[in-house]
């Protein structure tokens, strides 16, 4: 589902909402992602991101689990 | 009155002290009023038939791309089918095993993995659970063995979902028996041999018996009663198919599956495409497709038309559309439906769409007229004289075809029959 | 949408009816009030199951719908209670005419309440005018033998002038409750 807004693209499903655009406010272009729910931003750069293109699924799935980061103890 | 029709004496099995329920509720030529009234009754079809078989819960088709997912209905079991990672479909049950939320709330969506909005536990899309927040509260993390809850087993069949909450019991082919030739020739009419149901679904709420739908599907009995409102302002010769004069025959398939076999009387005219009301010069892409696909049978394919099948215990094929019956409560269930969409047929993927809107759903000039014959027969037989409803129409002359299959005549009752048989066999069943 | 239709191209596919042509300024010369007592007679005519009076309100390219999810998909490539053109209007009117239409014989009772009505603007039209596009809400209280429904919803029409009298040209009720299922809607809603 995408939609315009001023964080850029909205990727949303029922248990997350996200903006994305491309920022070029830096030497080189790096992809702004701004959870909605919450207002946190993050930058990712290319070798970020070409990183999570390699990551193992095991380990992408090690990222959702609630505990892993952000509700953590 | 004719001597050859058989009155109650003459085919009513002599039940036995000590019959089953059901020995005395489903008889030959005719079954007892309660079958659709009393509430005990449906809570041991829900233990003994809807939970136990084989049920149609949708079509891979709604679920196309890895993680898409759509909430479907299993009975009384609100129901998650997803397509993982590698691509394999699942029935989940839609219920966080820690406080027993639904976990997912919209219809459709894609997501690998599902977190409840209660207390975020997080569940893969496979059913696993995948973590939840805080995990010493629990020793750490990965120190629970639960998950969301699986339809048991989950199988296919031609693109079909089908879904059995017990762990063991016939394979999904066995219980299709004969049916599935009925699919197959569906399947066939696509020149891809591929179709998809992902034209929507109407929601029609109905308050009858699920029986009365099942029952009615291929009773060729009633169409020129029901629907000769239709079919006289249209001019449609669907009519005469269900005549006294057809040669169509009704088959009781086996395993409570059974159709209505238009066959006949298509081959009879053998104009190709006359069973969807049009000719090959109209739709001549679809035409040279067929043919390329099904090089001499193509034209023995086009002529025959699709099924008309009610596959136990709830997925009715209407030719061009597909039905999903859902019971409720004992008086009530909902018929989902949709139109066919044949891969590679795009000529008549559209006006397949507009005609299932024309015929069925909650303002279709046939299927709310057929519902509103189930609603009044629900109120029906809640009366208490005569108690029993009958079924014997055709019986004293019924025959065996050459697969071994029991027919009748185009309005018999042969497939009503086929479906009591076999839902006596569940019932009669140890819970 | 299906992938059927992607496959055929959107060449072949026709501009969605509710929002496939550009909505332009309200179209000049209707009142009001005229409109409210057009919307009234077309609720009392449904209302009574005056078929004939209903029906010869409508023009030539009449588009009556009721999607379901909502605003509804594309309604030539999913599904909708009902989708009818002209043609297909006059073959619903004559089924129930028949007086062997079951869904509708008896009749429903009915009354209904439209309200909340708002100019929304103009579409331009195949006979080369600008249609009047506004919408209301709807609140119909059905009685059948099967018991009493309430059914609420959002229409919007288009009107247009044809001769000096106002006809309906369009016609989309999106049902409160139509991501659920709903009963018989054998009446004109």
């Amino acid at each position: 589902m995408t939609a315009i807004h001023p964080a850029g693209e909205i990727i949303e499903s029922e248990f997350a909402s996200v903006a994305v655009k491309l920022d070029h406010d830096g030497n080189a272009v790096r992809l702004r992602v701004e959870d909605l729910r919450t207002g946190r931003v993050r930058f990712l750069d290319a070798l970020e991101l070409e990183s999570l293109v390699w990551l193992a699924d095991g380990h992408l799935t090690q990222l959702l689990d609630p505990s892993h980061e952000r509700w953590r103890g | 009155m004719t001597a050859v029709v058989p009155s109650p004496s003459d085919v009513v099995a002599e039940v036995q002290e000590g019959g089953s329920r059901y020995d005395r509720l489903i008889q030959p030529a005719r079954v007892h009023g309660t079958l659709y009234t009393d509430p005990s009754i449906f809570a041991e079809e829900l233990r003994k038939i809807w939970h136990r078989t084989w049920v149609f819960v949708g079509h891979e088709s709604e679920v196309p791309q890895v993680n898409d997912y759509v909430r479907k209905q299993l009975a009384d079991q609100d129901v998650v089918m997803t397509r993982d990672k590698e691509g394999e479909v699942h029935l989940l049950i839609n219920r966080c095993a820690h406080r027993g939320l639904q976990v997912c709330d919209d219809k459709a969506g894609n997501s690998s993995s599902f977190r409840c909005p209660y207390h975020g536990w997080t569940y893969r899309n496979t059913g696993e659970l995948l973590g939840y927040p805080y995990n010493k509260g629990y020793g750490g993390k990965k120190q629970l063995p639960l998950g969301m809850g699986k339809v048991a087993r989950v199988a296919s069949y031609q693109g079909f979902v089908f879904g059995s909450l017990a762990e063991e019991g016939p394979s999904l082919e066995e219980h299709l028996g004969a049916a599935k030739g009925e699919i197959d020739r569906l399947v066939g009419l696509s020149p891809e041999g591929k179709v998809s149901l992902d034209a929507g679904w109407l929601r029609h709420k109905t308050r009858s018996n699920w029986k009365f739908l099942a029952e009615n599907e291929t009773d060729g009995y009633h169409p020129q009663f029901v629907h000769g409102s239709i079919f006289g302002v249209t001019g449609s010769p669907i009519g005469e198919l269900y005549s006294d004069n057809s040669t169509a025959v009704t088959r009781n398939l086996g395993d409570g599956h059974s159709e209505n076999d238009l066959r006949p009387e298509f081959r009879g005219f053998a104009e190709p495409m006359r069973w969807f009301g049009t000719t090959p010069d109209r739709v001549p892409h679809y035409v040279a497709a067929m043919k390329e696909a099904h090089g001499d049978a193509a034209d023995r394919v086009m002529i025959e038309g699709a099924p008309h099948v009610m596959i136990f215990p709830n997925l009715f094929i209407a030719e061009i559309q597909v039905f999903n019956i859902q019971p409720v409560a004992v008086g009530e269930c909902v018929q989902y439906s949709t139109a066919v969409q044949f891969d590679g047929g795009h000529e008549l993927n559209m006006r397949m769409v507009s005609q299932s809107i024309g015929s069925v759903g909650p303002a279709g000039m046939l299927l709310a007229d057929d519902t509103e014959m189930y609603e009044r027969n629900q109120r029906g037989v809640a009366m208490a004289d005569p108690e029993w409803l009958d079924v014997r129409r055709g019986l004293h002359r019924e025959s065996v075809d050459e697969n071994g299959f029991t027919i009748g005549t185009a309005t018999d009752e042969t497939g009503m029959r086929g479906f009591w048989n076999h839902y006596k066999s569940l019932m009669e069943a140890e819970d | 949408m299906s992938v059927m239709t992607q496959q055929q191209g959107d060449a072949a596919l026709p501009p969605r009816p509710d929002n496939g042509a550009e909505l332009l300024e309200v179209p000049d010369g209707w009142e009001a009030r005229e409109v409210e007592q057009f919307l009234y007679r077309e609720a009392r005519l449904a209302d009574e199951n005056d078929y004939d009076g209903w029906e010869a309100l409508w023009t030539d390219d009449a588009i009556y719908w009721v999607p379901v999810d909502g605003e509804g998909d594309h309604p030539r490539t999913t599904v909708s209670i009902i989708f009818d053109n002209r043609s297909r209007i006059s073959t619903r009117m004559k089924q129930v005419k028949t007086g062997k239409r079951y869904a509708q014989a008896p009749p429903s009772n009915l009354r209904r309440i439209i309200g909340n009505v708002e100019f929304i603007g103009g579409r331009a039209n195949a006979e080369g005018g600008v249609d009047l596009e506004i919408s209301a809400n709807v609140l119909a209280f059905e009685s059948r033998p099967r018991g009493n429904t309430l059914w609420g919803g959002r229409t919007t029409y288009r009107l247009r002038r044809v001769d000096g009298q106002i006809r309906l040209a369009y016609k989309k009720v999106v049902l409160v409750d139509n991501e659920q299922a709903v009963p018989t809607l054998g009446f004109l809603i």
